[in-house]
Protein backbone atom coordinates (compact mmCIF):
# COMPACT_ATOMS: atom_id res chain seq x y z
CA UNK A 1 0.00 0.00 0.00
CA UNK A 2 2.99 2.68 1.06
CA UNK A 3 4.74 1.92 -2.44
CA UNK A 4 1.62 2.29 -4.18
CA UNK A 5 1.12 5.58 -2.11
CA UNK A 6 4.22 6.41 -2.51
CA UNK A 7 4.61 6.22 -6.29
CA UNK A 8 0.83 8.45 -6.74
CA UNK A 9 2.39 11.66 -4.59
CA UNK A 10 3.82 14.23 -7.14
CA UNK A 11 7.28 15.65 -6.36
CA UNK A 12 5.85 19.02 -6.32
CA UNK A 13 3.52 18.81 -3.10
CA UNK A 14 2.97 21.35 -0.89
CA UNK A 15 6.36 21.52 1.55
CA UNK A 16 5.22 20.96 5.17
CA UNK A 17 6.34 23.66 7.59
CA UNK A 18 9.89 23.69 8.71
CA UNK A 19 8.76 23.43 12.57
CA UNK A 20 6.44 20.10 11.48
CA UNK A 21 9.61 18.79 9.22
CA UNK A 22 12.01 19.07 12.54
CA UNK A 23 9.06 17.68 14.72
CA UNK A 24 9.41 14.31 12.59
CA UNK A 25 13.08 14.74 12.60
CA UNK A 26 13.57 14.42 15.87
CA UNK A 27 10.51 12.46 16.67
CA UNK A 28 9.95 9.58 13.98
CA UNK A 29 12.18 6.59 15.61
CA UNK A 30 10.38 7.21 19.35
CA UNK A 31 7.55 7.64 17.56
CA UNK A 32 7.79 4.05 15.32
CA UNK A 33 8.84 2.40 18.47
CA UNK A 34 5.84 3.69 20.54
CA UNK A 35 3.41 2.22 18.57
CA UNK A 36 5.52 -1.08 17.38
CA UNK A 37 5.58 -1.95 21.34
CA UNK A 38 1.72 -1.03 21.12
CA UNK A 39 0.68 -3.26 18.20
CA UNK A 40 3.36 -6.00 17.94
CA UNK A 41 3.27 -5.93 14.25
CA UNK A 42 5.81 -4.25 11.75
CA UNK A 43 3.31 -3.80 9.12
CA UNK A 44 0.56 -2.56 11.75
CA UNK A 45 3.06 -0.27 12.79
CA UNK A 46 4.26 1.26 10.03
CA UNK A 47 0.61 2.02 8.60
CA UNK A 48 -0.32 4.05 12.05
CA UNK A 49 3.37 5.52 12.53
CA UNK A 50 2.25 7.13 8.89
CA UNK A 51 -1.27 7.64 10.01
CA UNK A 52 -0.13 9.51 13.05
CA UNK A 53 2.29 11.92 10.84
CA UNK A 54 -0.33 12.43 8.79
CA UNK A 55 -2.92 13.39 10.87
CA UNK A 56 -0.62 15.40 13.10
CA UNK A 57 0.68 17.51 10.00
CA UNK A 58 -2.89 17.76 9.00
CA UNK A 59 -3.93 19.00 12.38
CA UNK A 60 -0.29 20.60 12.92
CA UNK A 61 -2.66 23.87 13.35
CA UNK A 62 -3.98 23.14 16.11
CA UNK A 63 -1.56 22.56 18.51
CA UNK A 64 -1.33 24.29 21.82
CA UNK A 65 1.80 25.07 22.85
CA UNK A 66 0.06 25.81 26.42
CA UNK A 67 -1.15 22.12 26.81
CA UNK A 68 2.00 20.77 26.66
CA UNK A 69 5.09 19.82 24.55
CA UNK A 70 4.61 18.98 20.78
CA UNK A 71 6.32 15.78 21.40
CA UNK A 72 3.39 14.52 23.95
CA UNK A 73 0.79 16.07 21.41
CA UNK A 74 1.77 14.03 18.62
CA UNK A 75 2.40 10.95 20.78
CA UNK A 76 -1.42 11.19 21.78
CA UNK A 77 -2.15 11.32 18.42
CA UNK A 78 0.06 8.39 17.86
CA UNK A 79 -1.91 6.54 20.84
CA UNK A 80 -5.03 6.99 19.31
CA UNK A 81 -4.31 5.54 16.13
CA UNK A 82 -2.45 3.22 17.52
CA UNK A 83 -5.62 2.19 20.43
CA UNK A 84 -7.87 2.56 17.70
CA UNK A 85 -6.27 0.13 15.45
CA UNK A 86 -5.94 -2.60 18.01
CA UNK A 87 -9.43 -1.96 18.60
CA UNK A 88 -10.11 -2.84 15.00
CA UNK A 89 -7.82 -5.31 14.66
CA UNK A 90 -9.13 -6.84 18.13
CA UNK A 91 -5.71 -7.21 18.75
CA UNK A 92 -6.68 -7.69 22.49
CA UNK A 93 -4.59 -11.34 22.32
CA UNK A 94 -1.77 -10.47 20.88
CA UNK A 95 -0.96 -8.28 23.12
CA UNK A 96 -0.85 -10.54 25.80
CA UNK A 97 1.82 -12.85 24.27
CA UNK A 98 5.30 -12.80 23.67
CA UNK A 99 5.91 -9.71 21.74
CA UNK A 100 7.20 -10.59 18.05
CA UNK A 101 10.77 -9.91 17.46
CA UNK A 102 10.23 -6.68 15.58
CA UNK A 103 14.22 -6.14 15.86
CA UNK A 104 16.27 -7.98 14.00
CA UNK A 105 19.36 -8.53 15.81
CA UNK A 106 23.05 -8.93 14.45
CA UNK A 107 23.93 -12.78 14.70
CA UNK A 108 27.50 -11.71 16.77
CA UNK A 109 25.54 -10.18 19.39
CA UNK A 110 26.51 -11.14 22.66
CA UNK A 111 24.61 -13.94 24.78
CA UNK A 112 24.36 -12.13 27.54
CA UNK A 113 22.44 -9.36 26.38
CA UNK A 114 20.27 -11.69 24.12
CA UNK A 115 19.54 -13.83 26.94
CA UNK A 116 18.60 -10.63 29.06
CA UNK A 117 16.27 -9.09 26.28
CA UNK A 118 14.72 -12.20 26.31
CA UNK A 119 14.21 -12.52 30.03
CA UNK A 120 12.66 -8.32 29.35
CA UNK A 121 10.49 -9.40 26.55
CA UNK A 122 8.95 -12.45 28.92
CA UNK A 123 8.48 -10.62 31.57
CA UNK A 124 6.82 -7.64 29.80
CA UNK A 125 3.99 -10.17 28.31
CA UNK A 126 3.14 -10.82 31.99
CA UNK A 127 1.93 -6.99 32.32
CA UNK A 128 -1.69 -5.42 31.34
CA UNK A 129 -2.11 -3.66 28.37
CA UNK A 130 -1.94 -0.12 30.33
CA UNK A 131 1.29 -1.04 32.07
CA UNK A 132 2.83 -2.12 29.13
CA UNK A 133 1.46 1.11 27.19
CA UNK A 134 3.26 3.14 30.35
CA UNK A 135 6.99 1.27 29.69
CA UNK A 136 6.35 1.78 25.93
CA UNK A 137 5.91 5.36 26.15
CA UNK A 138 8.54 6.04 28.46
CA UNK A 139 11.64 3.70 27.65
CA UNK A 140 10.20 3.44 24.13
CA UNK A 141 9.03 6.81 23.42
CA UNK A 142 11.77 8.44 25.47
CA UNK A 143 8.90 10.79 27.10
CA UNK A 144 9.02 12.24 30.28
CA UNK A 145 6.84 11.57 32.96
CA UNK A 146 5.41 14.93 32.45
CA UNK A 147 4.68 14.37 28.84
CA UNK A 148 3.57 11.21 29.48
CA UNK A 149 1.19 12.25 32.37
CA UNK A 150 -0.17 14.59 29.11
CA UNK A 151 -0.50 11.75 26.85
CA UNK A 152 -2.45 9.87 29.36
CA UNK A 153 -4.41 12.77 30.99
CA UNK A 154 -3.29 12.24 34.59
CA UNK A 155 -1.17 14.10 36.63
CA UNK A 156 2.83 13.54 36.96
CA UNK A 157 3.15 12.15 40.44
CA UNK A 158 0.36 9.37 39.38
CA UNK A 159 2.69 8.50 36.36
CA UNK A 160 5.71 8.67 38.64
CA UNK A 161 3.86 6.20 41.09
CA UNK A 162 2.57 3.96 38.60
CA UNK A 163 5.96 3.52 36.44
CA UNK A 164 8.01 2.71 39.68
CA UNK A 165 5.69 0.38 40.42
CA UNK A 166 5.48 -1.25 37.06
CA UNK A 167 9.14 -1.21 36.27
CA UNK A 168 9.26 -3.04 40.03
CA UNK A 169 7.02 -5.29 39.09
CA UNK A 170 8.57 -5.75 35.69
CA UNK A 171 12.03 -6.85 37.46
CA UNK A 172 10.08 -9.30 39.76
CA UNK A 173 9.29 -10.86 36.59
CA UNK A 174 12.81 -10.87 35.23
CA UNK A 175 13.19 -12.86 38.33
CA UNK A 176 10.30 -15.71 38.24
CA UNK B 1 10.79 6.10 44.92
CA UNK B 2 11.16 10.21 43.22
CA UNK B 3 15.18 8.64 43.71
CA UNK B 4 14.81 5.77 42.24
CA UNK B 5 12.98 7.40 38.89
CA UNK B 6 15.63 9.93 38.97
CA UNK B 7 18.34 7.31 38.81
CA UNK B 8 16.08 6.01 36.05
CA UNK B 9 16.35 8.97 34.09
CA UNK B 10 19.92 9.38 34.93
CA UNK B 11 21.11 6.24 33.61
CA UNK B 12 19.31 6.64 30.42
CA UNK B 13 20.50 10.59 29.70
CA UNK B 14 24.05 8.48 30.04
CA UNK B 15 23.59 5.31 28.89
CA UNK B 16 25.26 3.49 32.02
CA UNK B 17 24.01 2.43 34.82
CA UNK B 18 25.85 3.27 38.27
CA UNK B 19 24.08 3.70 40.92
CA UNK B 20 25.07 2.85 43.98
CA UNK B 21 22.32 0.83 44.79
CA UNK B 22 22.20 -2.56 43.77
CA UNK B 23 18.39 -2.85 43.47
CA UNK B 24 18.28 0.87 41.83
CA UNK B 25 21.18 -0.06 39.72
CA UNK B 26 19.15 -3.25 38.27
CA UNK B 27 16.28 -1.24 37.85
CA UNK B 28 18.72 1.64 35.17
CA UNK B 29 19.85 -1.56 33.47
CA UNK B 30 16.21 -2.95 32.91
CA UNK B 31 15.15 0.57 31.93
CA UNK B 32 18.61 0.58 29.63
CA UNK B 33 17.61 -2.95 28.16
CA UNK B 34 14.42 -1.59 26.96
CA UNK B 35 15.12 1.19 25.99
CA UNK B 36 17.57 -0.59 23.32
CA UNK B 37 15.31 -3.70 22.80
CA UNK B 38 12.45 -0.99 21.28
CA UNK B 39 11.56 -1.49 17.65
CA UNK B 40 13.37 0.52 15.13
CA UNK B 41 11.91 1.29 11.58
CA UNK B 42 13.56 -0.51 8.65
CA UNK B 43 15.27 2.16 6.51
CA UNK B 44 12.51 1.37 3.48
CA UNK B 45 9.84 2.85 5.64
CA UNK B 46 12.21 5.59 7.04
CA UNK B 47 11.81 6.31 3.38
CA UNK B 48 8.76 6.04 2.50
CA UNK B 49 8.00 8.47 5.67
CA UNK B 50 10.58 11.39 4.58
CA UNK B 51 8.96 10.94 1.08
CA UNK B 52 5.89 11.94 2.38
CA UNK B 53 6.84 14.10 5.15
CA UNK B 54 8.28 16.26 2.34
CA UNK B 55 5.64 16.06 -0.46
CA UNK B 56 3.55 17.47 2.60
CA UNK B 57 1.30 14.29 2.67
CA UNK B 58 -0.45 14.77 -0.04
CA UNK B 59 -3.07 12.15 -1.31
CA UNK B 60 -2.97 10.89 -4.53
CA UNK B 61 -5.52 11.83 -7.10
CA UNK B 62 -8.73 9.86 -6.67
CA UNK B 63 -8.11 8.92 -3.00
CA UNK B 64 -9.81 11.68 -1.83
CA UNK B 65 -12.77 11.58 0.22
CA UNK B 66 -16.24 12.81 -1.39
CA UNK B 67 -17.25 15.81 0.33
CA UNK B 68 -20.28 14.57 1.44
CA UNK B 69 -18.59 12.08 3.52
CA UNK B 70 -17.05 14.17 6.43
CA UNK B 71 -20.87 14.89 6.88
CA UNK B 72 -21.49 11.11 8.06
CA UNK B 73 -19.07 11.79 10.67
CA UNK B 74 -21.53 12.20 14.19
CA UNK B 75 -20.61 15.72 15.10
CA UNK B 76 -20.83 17.15 11.62
CA UNK B 77 -24.37 14.98 11.41
CA UNK B 78 -25.56 16.42 14.63
CA UNK B 79 -24.72 19.72 13.35
CA UNK B 80 -26.69 19.24 10.30
CA UNK B 81 -29.84 17.96 12.05
CA UNK B 82 -29.47 20.89 14.22
CA UNK B 83 -28.78 23.16 11.41
CA UNK B 84 -32.02 21.51 9.31
CA UNK B 85 -34.03 21.79 12.33
CA UNK B 86 -33.13 25.72 13.18
CA UNK B 87 -33.73 26.85 9.73
CA UNK B 88 -37.43 24.87 9.52
CA UNK B 89 -37.87 26.59 13.21
CA UNK B 90 -36.78 29.68 11.67
CA UNK B 91 -39.00 29.13 8.90
CA UNK B 92 -42.37 28.28 10.85
CA UNK B 93 -41.24 31.33 13.50
CA UNK B 94 -41.63 33.82 9.99
CA UNK B 95 -44.73 32.52 9.06
CA UNK B 96 -46.01 32.82 12.46
CA UNK B 97 -44.32 36.22 12.58
CA UNK B 98 -45.79 37.36 9.24
CA UNK B 99 -48.89 36.29 11.15
CA UNK B 100 -48.26 38.01 13.73
CA UNK B 101 -49.01 41.65 11.63
CA UNK B 102 -52.65 40.60 12.49
CA UNK B 103 -52.11 38.84 15.44
CA UNK B 104 -55.97 38.63 16.27
CA UNK B 105 -56.51 37.02 13.12
CA UNK B 106 -54.20 33.83 13.82
CA UNK B 107 -55.54 34.05 17.16
CA UNK B 108 -59.19 34.53 16.88
CA UNK B 109 -59.17 31.68 13.63
CA UNK B 110 -58.64 28.16 16.58
CA UNK B 111 -61.55 29.76 18.62
CA UNK B 112 -63.82 30.81 15.81
CA UNK B 113 -62.78 27.29 14.24
CA UNK B 114 -64.84 25.66 16.29
CA UNK B 115 -67.78 28.02 15.97
CA UNK B 116 -69.78 25.88 13.31
CA UNK B 117 -68.05 22.62 14.30
CA UNK B 118 -70.06 22.05 17.37
CA UNK B 119 -72.68 19.24 17.46
CA UNK B 120 -74.25 20.34 20.62
CA UNK B 121 -76.53 17.70 21.91
CA UNK B 122 -75.35 17.02 25.45
CA UNK B 123 -77.93 17.82 28.17
CA UNK B 124 -76.33 21.18 30.38
CA UNK B 125 -75.57 20.20 33.88
CA UNK B 126 -76.02 22.02 36.69
CA UNK B 127 -74.40 21.42 39.92
CA UNK B 128 -75.72 23.90 41.81
CA UNK B 129 -79.22 25.64 42.27
CA UNK B 130 -80.33 22.13 41.74
CA UNK B 131 -82.03 23.43 38.09
CA UNK B 132 -82.78 20.68 35.86
CA UNK B 133 -81.07 21.90 32.79
CA UNK B 134 -81.71 19.55 30.40
CA UNK B 135 -85.61 19.75 29.52
CA UNK B 136 -85.88 23.00 31.33
CA UNK B 137 -83.30 24.54 28.69
CA UNK B 138 -85.31 23.05 25.06
CA UNK B 139 -84.18 26.36 23.53
CA UNK B 140 -85.13 26.67 19.69
CA UNK B 141 -82.52 24.70 17.38
CA UNK B 142 -80.88 27.56 16.03
CA UNK B 143 -79.91 28.68 19.70
CA UNK B 144 -78.55 25.23 20.66
CA UNK B 145 -76.77 25.24 17.54
CA UNK B 146 -74.96 28.73 18.70
CA UNK B 147 -74.55 27.53 22.21
CA UNK B 148 -73.15 23.78 20.89
CA UNK B 149 -70.39 26.03 19.26
CA UNK B 150 -69.85 28.29 22.13
CA UNK B 151 -68.67 25.64 24.02
CA UNK B 152 -66.18 24.37 22.20
CA UNK B 153 -64.60 27.99 21.58
CA UNK B 154 -64.52 28.12 25.91
CA UNK B 155 -60.88 28.88 25.84
CA UNK B 156 -61.38 32.40 24.78
CA UNK B 157 -64.36 33.00 26.87
CA UNK B 158 -64.47 34.27 30.11
CA UNK B 159 -65.45 31.85 33.07
CA UNK B 160 -68.66 31.84 34.36
CA UNK B 161 -69.41 34.10 37.28
CA UNK B 162 -71.14 31.74 39.60
CA UNK B 163 -69.74 28.41 38.97
CA UNK B 164 -72.37 25.17 37.88
CA UNK B 165 -71.87 25.33 34.54
CA UNK B 166 -68.37 23.83 33.55
CA UNK B 167 -67.11 24.66 30.49
CA UNK B 168 -66.73 22.53 27.82
CA UNK B 169 -70.58 21.82 28.67
CA UNK B 170 -73.04 21.97 25.81
CA UNK B 171 -76.17 24.35 25.44
CA UNK B 172 -74.23 27.05 27.48
CA UNK B 173 -74.81 30.10 25.98
CA UNK B 174 -72.30 32.64 25.41
CA UNK B 175 -72.02 36.55 24.56
CA UNK B 176 -69.33 37.00 21.82
CA UNK B 177 -68.11 39.96 20.49
CA UNK B 178 -65.30 40.08 18.00
CA UNK B 179 -63.30 43.65 16.90
CA UNK B 180 -61.24 43.65 13.78
CA UNK B 181 -59.35 46.53 12.43
CA UNK B 182 -58.96 46.43 8.49
CA UNK B 183 -56.16 48.50 6.86
CA UNK B 184 -56.66 49.06 3.19
CA UNK B 185 -55.23 52.38 0.77
CA UNK B 186 -57.93 55.41 0.84
CA UNK B 187 -59.06 54.62 -2.68
CA UNK B 188 -60.01 51.36 -1.55
CA UNK B 189 -61.90 52.09 1.17
CA UNK B 190 -65.34 52.99 -0.13
CA UNK B 191 -64.86 49.34 -1.50
CA UNK B 192 -64.25 47.90 0.86
CA UNK B 193 -66.89 49.57 2.96
CA UNK B 194 -69.33 48.24 0.81
CA UNK B 195 -68.52 44.76 1.16
CA UNK B 196 -68.68 44.57 4.63
CA UNK B 197 -72.00 45.34 4.67
CA UNK B 198 -72.66 42.49 1.61
CA UNK B 199 -70.84 40.03 4.21
CA UNK B 200 -72.37 40.94 7.05
CA UNK B 201 -75.83 40.62 4.78
CA UNK B 202 -74.86 37.08 3.52
CA UNK B 203 -74.52 35.41 6.63
CA UNK B 204 -77.48 36.59 8.01
CA UNK B 205 -77.01 39.35 10.14
CA UNK B 206 -77.50 42.80 10.29
CA UNK B 207 -75.72 46.58 10.62
CA UNK B 208 -76.50 48.35 13.70
CA UNK B 209 -74.35 51.85 12.81
CA UNK B 210 -72.27 52.76 10.41
CA UNK B 211 -70.23 55.52 9.57
CA UNK B 212 -67.72 55.83 6.69
CA UNK B 213 -64.94 59.01 5.88
CA UNK B 214 -63.18 58.57 2.70
CA UNK B 215 -61.55 62.37 2.77
CA UNK B 216 -57.99 63.33 2.61
CA UNK B 217 -57.99 64.09 6.20
CA UNK B 218 -58.53 60.93 8.56
CA UNK B 219 -60.15 58.56 6.20
CA UNK B 220 -61.65 55.79 7.93
CA UNK B 221 -64.70 54.01 9.28
CA UNK B 222 -66.58 52.08 12.10
CA UNK B 223 -69.13 49.30 11.39
CA UNK B 224 -71.36 47.94 14.36
CA UNK B 225 -72.94 44.87 13.15
CA UNK B 226 -74.48 41.43 14.56
CA UNK B 227 -73.98 38.20 13.10
CA UNK B 228 -75.86 35.07 13.84
CA UNK B 229 -73.11 33.42 16.09
CA UNK B 230 -73.17 30.32 14.42
CA UNK B 231 -71.95 31.66 11.40
CA UNK B 232 -69.61 33.54 12.89
CA UNK B 233 -66.81 32.09 12.23
CA UNK B 234 -67.31 32.32 8.47
CA UNK B 235 -68.20 35.36 8.36
CA UNK B 236 -65.08 36.72 10.18
CA UNK B 237 -63.22 34.64 7.58
CA UNK B 238 -64.75 36.42 4.87
CA UNK B 239 -64.66 39.73 6.33
CA UNK B 240 -60.68 39.52 7.10
CA UNK B 241 -60.05 38.83 3.48
CA UNK B 242 -61.60 42.08 2.33
CA UNK B 243 -58.27 43.61 3.50
CA UNK B 244 -54.94 43.72 5.31
CA UNK B 245 -56.06 42.98 8.93
CA UNK B 246 -54.11 45.36 11.51
CA UNK B 247 -55.73 44.18 14.54
CA UNK B 248 -58.53 41.37 15.39
CA UNK B 249 -59.44 41.12 19.17
CA UNK B 250 -62.41 39.04 20.77
CA UNK B 251 -64.08 38.33 23.79
CA UNK B 252 -66.63 35.84 25.25
CA UNK B 253 -69.10 36.00 28.45
CA UNK B 254 -70.51 33.23 29.56
CA UNK B 255 -74.57 34.20 30.29
CA UNK B 256 -75.79 30.68 31.03
CA UNK B 257 -76.22 30.54 34.47
CA UNK B 258 -78.72 33.95 33.61
CA UNK B 259 -80.00 32.30 31.15
CA UNK B 260 -81.19 29.36 33.33
CA UNK B 261 -82.05 31.65 36.25
CA UNK B 262 -84.48 33.19 34.21
CA UNK B 263 -86.40 30.47 32.76
CA UNK B 264 -86.74 29.04 35.95
CA UNK B 265 -87.84 31.96 37.57
CA UNK B 266 -90.37 32.36 34.40
CA UNK B 267 -91.68 28.33 34.92
CA UNK B 268 -92.64 29.16 38.84
CA UNK B 269 -94.03 32.82 37.72
CA UNK B 270 -96.43 30.86 35.29
CA UNK B 271 -97.10 28.04 37.71
CA UNK B 272 -97.82 30.88 40.19
CA UNK B 273 -100.01 32.19 37.90
CA UNK B 274 -101.83 29.27 36.67
CA UNK B 275 -102.46 28.61 40.31
CA UNK B 276 -104.01 31.93 41.42
CA UNK B 277 -106.25 31.39 38.30
CA UNK B 278 -107.41 28.21 39.82
CA UNK B 279 -107.77 29.89 43.23
CA UNK B 280 -109.58 32.88 41.57
CA UNK B 281 -112.24 30.46 39.90
CA UNK B 282 -113.00 28.80 43.17
CA UNK B 283 -112.73 32.13 45.43
CA UNK B 284 -116.21 32.78 47.61
CA UNK B 285 -116.18 36.75 48.06
CA UNK B 286 -114.88 39.75 46.89
CA UNK B 287 -112.20 40.50 49.06
CA UNK B 288 -110.56 37.39 48.21
CA UNK B 289 -110.94 37.33 44.74
CA UNK B 290 -109.67 40.99 44.13
CA UNK B 291 -106.13 40.02 46.24
CA UNK B 292 -105.99 37.08 43.97
CA UNK B 293 -106.28 39.46 41.24
CA UNK B 294 -104.07 41.85 42.42
CA UNK B 295 -101.42 39.20 42.87
CA UNK B 296 -102.18 37.93 39.20
CA UNK B 297 -101.32 41.49 37.93
CA UNK B 298 -98.12 41.18 39.52
CA UNK B 299 -97.13 37.82 38.29
CA UNK B 300 -98.08 38.82 34.74
CA UNK B 301 -95.31 41.99 35.47
CA UNK B 302 -93.23 39.50 36.48
CA UNK B 303 -93.30 37.35 33.71
CA UNK B 304 -93.32 40.02 31.01
CA UNK B 305 -90.00 40.94 32.67
CA UNK B 306 -88.24 37.49 32.70
CA UNK B 307 -89.78 37.28 29.04
CA UNK B 308 -88.07 40.27 27.60
CA UNK B 309 -85.06 39.28 30.02
CA UNK B 310 -85.08 35.94 27.88
CA UNK B 311 -85.53 37.61 24.63
CA UNK B 312 -82.84 40.08 25.00
CA UNK B 313 -80.22 37.42 26.49
CA UNK B 314 -81.58 35.04 23.35
CA UNK B 315 -80.27 38.46 20.68
CA UNK B 316 -76.94 38.24 22.75
CA UNK B 317 -76.03 35.44 22.57
CA UNK B 318 -77.07 34.31 18.79
CA UNK B 319 -76.00 37.14 17.42
CA UNK B 320 -72.61 38.41 18.17
CA UNK B 321 -71.34 41.71 17.71
CA UNK B 322 -68.77 42.24 15.05
CA UNK B 323 -67.00 45.37 15.01
CA UNK B 324 -64.90 46.60 11.84
CA UNK B 325 -62.68 49.65 11.94
CA UNK B 326 -61.85 50.58 8.45
CA UNK B 327 -58.22 52.72 8.56
CA UNK B 328 -56.23 53.82 5.80
CA UNK B 329 -52.42 52.63 5.30
CA UNK B 330 -49.79 54.81 7.37
CA UNK B 331 -48.55 57.37 4.93
CA UNK B 332 -51.76 57.79 2.54
CA UNK B 333 -54.38 58.89 4.55
CA UNK B 334 -53.59 62.45 4.17
CA UNK B 335 -52.55 62.27 0.46
CA UNK B 336 -49.05 62.44 1.78
CA UNK B 337 -45.86 60.06 -0.44
CA UNK B 338 -44.56 57.71 1.09
CA UNK B 339 -41.10 58.73 0.61
CA UNK B 340 -40.74 60.78 3.34
CA UNK B 341 -37.41 60.86 6.30
CA UNK B 342 -39.82 59.65 8.83
CA UNK B 343 -41.41 57.43 6.89
CA UNK B 344 -37.57 56.16 6.15
CA UNK B 345 -36.54 56.10 9.92
CA UNK B 346 -40.04 54.21 10.69
CA UNK B 347 -38.93 51.36 7.92
CA UNK B 348 -35.85 51.29 9.32
CA UNK B 349 -37.11 50.79 13.27
CA UNK B 350 -39.39 48.20 11.86
CA UNK B 351 -36.61 46.59 9.98
CA UNK B 352 -34.30 46.59 13.23
CA UNK B 353 -37.23 45.44 15.47
CA UNK B 354 -37.73 42.24 12.88
CA UNK B 355 -34.00 41.42 12.32
CA UNK B 356 -34.07 41.51 16.02
CA UNK B 357 -36.87 39.08 16.48
CA UNK B 358 -35.49 36.79 13.79
CA UNK B 359 -32.20 36.40 16.25
CA UNK B 360 -34.04 36.00 19.49
CA UNK B 361 -35.99 33.51 17.50
CA UNK B 362 -32.72 31.62 16.09
CA UNK B 363 -31.03 31.66 19.34
CA UNK B 364 -34.11 30.41 21.31
CA UNK B 365 -33.72 27.57 18.48
CA UNK B 366 -30.41 27.63 18.80
CA UNK B 367 -29.24 27.55 21.78
CA UNK B 368 -30.51 24.40 23.51
CA UNK B 369 -29.73 22.70 19.89
CA UNK B 370 -26.05 23.76 20.22
CA UNK B 371 -25.96 22.96 23.93
CA UNK B 372 -27.53 19.53 23.49
CA UNK B 373 -24.83 19.17 20.79
CA UNK B 374 -21.99 20.21 23.40
CA UNK B 375 -23.49 17.58 25.71
CA UNK B 376 -23.16 15.14 22.85
CA UNK B 377 -20.05 16.20 21.45
CA UNK B 378 -18.55 15.48 25.26
CA UNK B 379 -20.35 12.03 25.93
CA UNK B 380 -19.27 11.09 22.64
CA UNK B 381 -15.52 12.31 22.59
CA UNK B 382 -15.54 10.71 26.59
CA UNK B 383 -16.86 7.43 25.21
CA UNK B 384 -14.46 6.92 22.57
CA UNK B 385 -11.85 7.61 24.94
CA UNK B 386 -13.20 5.03 27.38
CA UNK B 387 -13.61 2.66 23.94
CA UNK B 388 -10.19 3.66 22.91
CA UNK B 389 -8.86 2.92 26.30
CA UNK B 390 -10.85 -0.84 26.60
CA UNK B 391 -8.14 -1.94 24.13
CA UNK B 392 -5.48 -1.84 26.89
CA UNK B 393 -7.91 -3.35 29.33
Amino acid sequence: MNEAFAEAVPLTGTAPTEAFTELYERTFPRVYAYVASLLRDRSAAEDVTAQAFERAYRKRRAYRPGRGSMDAWLFGIARNAALDELRRRKRRAVLEVDPEDTDARAPEEHAELAVRRETVRAALASLDGQERDLIALKFAGGLSNGEIARVLRMSESNVGTRLHRTITKLREACHD
Amino acid sequence: MTDVLTAIDDALDTGVAADDDPLTRELQELALVLREDAPQATPEFRERMDWRVESGFQKPRGSRRAWWQPLLQPAAALALTGAVVLVVALAAGGRSGSGGDDSGGSSAGPALATDDSGGGGRAAESDSGGAAAGPALSAPKESARSAGGADQAAATVLPPSGGGFAPGRSNRKIERSVALELEMPVDEMARVADQVTAVTNRYGGFVLNSSLSTGNDGAGGDFDLRIPSNRLRSAVRDLSALAEVRTQSQTGRDVTREHVTAKDRLRAARAERRSLLRRLEVATTDEEAEAIRRRLDLVAGEINGLRAQLRDLRLRTDYSVVTVTLASKDGESGGAGGGSFDDALGDAGSLLVSVAGWIVRGLAVGLPLGLLALAGWLVGRVVRRRQRESALA
